[in-house]
């Protein structure tokens, strides 16, 4: 059985690992979401194959718009994958540290 | 499933927003009682895990793609569906505002299609199978396919409310793309399962424990 710290350790290299494959492998088509809106909107048939220059969001109503800092999970268009990476590695981490934050901001709220 | 801001108006997203605190608070009395030193490991690379699976589109065909959700694995790893509200807020918050995935008014919506549907239907699917079938994984996976498809017909009805989608082509759509998402989201389940056993049976939820030795 794995101590504590080779379990944390092994848990954050398999994330890396499948984020970073993730910037090289994954699908550029739509999301289940966004290719339904595709389909209410008409630009796309149920079983059909995404069009090259769909926008899902152009069914949406709303007017709020927030830029997020690395929208897309990645930087610069030159950085290309190097972005994605980059993105992606940050996200993971900063995932893990606002988690375990919270986790242990939680349990310290229970003493006091 | 990701909700963009454009697709909910303001007041409809509010709502959403009042019912996702609700059980957020839930969550976090959850979390107060339940998480010790031992825990805290397991959610953090939990969450890490599935946020990084999240980025990964895998394609399911019919020009559309799809990722694991993560709020079953969560609930029937940490053995409480608040443990996958607890994870997929903070997982939506930062991909919301560092990442552009998934809107900040509609934020609410998401939190309470993949974190509180997505963990309660993962949570007592699993539960109710595993009394059935006895078996962990198969009940994991098919417990996890529940819980990427109800929260996607939640979403194509709550975009009927909001008078973006129409209902029957909204529910066809989402339900279609979901049901063959969900496979994925019903065989990395197990697998993780799998792996976790293996790897600290005494961290895993006891319900899956037992019925696996």
């Amino acid at each position: 059985m794995m101590d504590n710290k080779t379990f944390i350790i092994a848990g954050i290299l398999i994330s890396l690992f499948i984020g970073i494959m993730a910037v090289f492998l994954a699908s550029g088509d739509p999301d289940g979401l966004e290719s339904s809106a595709l389909v209410i909107s008409g630009q796309k048939t149920l079983t059909g194959l995404a069009p090259e220059d769909g926008d899902p969001e152009a069914i949406g109503t709303g007017s709020f718009s927030y830029t997020s800092p690395m929208p897309d999970y990645s930087l610069d268009e030159e950085m290309g994958s190097m972005g994605g990476i980059i993105a992606i590695v940050a996200g993971t981490l900063i995932t893990l540290l606002v988690v375990m934050g919270a986790s242990y901001a939680v349990r310290l709220s229970k003493n006091t | 499933m990701h909700i963009p801001d454009a697709f909910i108006p303001l007041p409809q997203a509010a709502v959403y927003w009042i019912a996702a605190i609700i059980f957020l608070a839930l969550a976090i009395r959850w979390a107060r009682s339940e998480l010790n030193e031992d825990k805290i490991p397991l959610i953090a690379v939990l969450a890490a895990g599935i946020f990084a699976l999240q980025s990964f589109n895998l394609p399911v065909s019919m020009g559309t793609s799809g990722h694991l959700v993560g709020g079953a694995l969560a609930a029937i790893v940490l053995g409480s569906p608040f443990a996958a509200v607890f994870i997929l807020t903070l997982v939506l918050i930062i991909q919301g505002f560092i990442f552009g995935d998934g809107g900040i008014t509609v934020m609410g919506a998401n939190i309470l299609n993949m974190g509180v549907i997505g963990g309660f239907v993962g949570y007592y699917s699993f539960q109710g199978l595993l009394k059935i079938l006895k078996n962990p994984y198969i009940s994991s996976a098919v417990a996890a396919w529940l819980a990427c498809l109800i929260p996607s017909l939640a979403c194509a009805v709550e975009m009927y409310v909001a008078g973006t989608f129409p209902l029957v082509p909204g529910l066809v759509a989402m339900g279609l793309y979901h049901a063959i998402i969900g496979v994925i989201e019903g065989i990395v389940t197990a697998v993780i399962i799998y792996v976790l056993l293996m790897a600290r049976p005494d961290l895993v939820e006891t319900s899956v424990g037992v019925a696996s030795a």
